[in-house]
């Protein structure tokens, strides 16, 4: 992760075209090193090439000639090499080692509730899911092709959001006390369960 | 004196653990939306929608002064380690511009985006945030300035519909919550 940030920093102060190639072959190094394939990469260009497709345009528009296009190309080059090895990196990190990662860098309460609401996302999309299908075999008009017409989106807030919220404040509140009974909180000092 | 469970008490100043969940919640579901948005969509601005909805629900939803702050880092920290943020480190700080504004707006407004107008003005000031951090990325990269500044005021702009659009949402869904009792 710190090797990332450090290119990504080095990325804004890449200003000429040798410090631009040596970072790119830097990044493509990182990424053969944690074994991403060039699947990888072919999804990053496309936003690269999206990125490049707006800022030359306006290079153009700014400058209306080659060396405009040229500056254009290399702060677009620059933004893609700040932003790939962070992408690169934070792609590979298991869940697990985030979390542990996480609980280093977080407050203690903090690391608790992100690392459980993330474990626990996945019941409550289910839930969401059992709550769509429910207000659908109601007969809500809330199937992607009702939603295509706008009138019929106040049902999508109605029949699905609120009781999904709802449905989140209730989870949260079961979560918070199951973590009380075991006794989170109840000492200042971080402890964990079974004991180190 | 033995402790209840059932009571969910925190120190002055800091949310209750159902709070910090909630919160939690509507940080992951912050960075999903905006995820499946970008998927769906390649419209500029449009992954503020998700993100002032959920950070304008948890600041009114709870009690605790900085329940939008509290939930940006948390949204940051998420798509930072997911692998979900297409800036890297800076998008702790993009969740956490939008997030200033919430909390400043909601302590300025004392109703608590109860009224339309109020909740939509704040999603827009929340939304044109964007503008800020875009424009401070483009200089860092030695962006040309008057490029920088037009393609920050698209981006910008953009964002700041989006967050109106969001912002006229809440004081619905904050009624009905109301109305379910779920929030005092």
């Amino acid at each position: 992760m710190a090797l990332a940030m450090v290119l990504s920093c080095l990325a804004f102060v890449s200003r000429t075209l040798p410090l631009l190639l040596v970072l790119s072959a830097a990044n493509i190094l990182v990424l053969v090193w944690l074994r991403r394939g060039p699947r990888t990469l072919k999804r990053e260009l496309r936003t690269f090439c999206w990125q490049t497709l707006i800022i030359l345009s306006l290079y153009l528009l700014r400058f209306r000639s080659m060396d405009g296009l040229w500056a254009g190309f290399k702060v677009s080059w620059q933004l893609f090499l700040a932003m790939l090895p962070v992408m690169a990196v934070s792609k590979t990190v298991s869940q697990a080692a985030a979390v542990r990662t996480l609980s280093r860098i977080l407050p203690g309460q903090m690391a608790f509730v992100l690392s459980t609401c993330i474990k626990f996302v996945p019941l409550l999309l289910a839930e969401i899911k059992n709550i769509y299908e429910g207000q659908v075999l109601r007969g809500a008009r809330i199937l992607p092709r009702d939603l295509v017409r706008p009138w019929h989106w106040p049902d999508l807030l109605h029949c699905v959001i609120v009781p999904s919220i709802v449905q989140g404040m209730a989870l949260a509140g079961n979560i918070a006390l199951a973590a009380k009974a075991r006794g989170f909180g109840r000492s200042p000092r971080r402890t964990c369960w079974p004991g180190m | 004196m033995q402790r209840s469970v059932f009571k969910d008490t925190a120190p002055a100043g800091r949310p209750t653990l159902k709070e910090a969940l909630f919160l939690g919640f509507c940080a992951v579901f912050a960075v999903l939306a905006r995820v499946a948005l970008r998927l769906k969509l390649h419209i500029t601005g449009h992954s503020m929608l998700p993100t002032v909805f959920f950070l304008m629900l948890a600041r009114g939803s709870v009690r605790y002064r900085f329940g939008a702050v509290f939930t940006a880092v948390m949204a940051g920290s998420a798509a930072m380690f997911l692998g979900f943020a297409k800036s890297g480190p800076l998008i702790l700080i993009k969740y956490l511009a939008v997030a200033i504004v919430i909390d400043v707006m909601a302590m300025l407004l004392p109703g608590r985006f109860h009224t339309v107008f109020w909740s939509a003005l704040t999603g827009a000031l929340a939304g044109s945030t964007k503008f800020v951090s875009e424009f401070a990325i483009g200089a860092l990269a030695g962006m040309d300035q008057e490029v920088n500044l037009t393609k920050s005021l698209i981006e910008g702009g953009s964002a700041a519909l989006f967050g109106l659009l969001a912002g006229a949402l809440i004081p619905v869904v904050l009624r009905r919550l109301r109305a379910y009792g779920v929030i005092s």
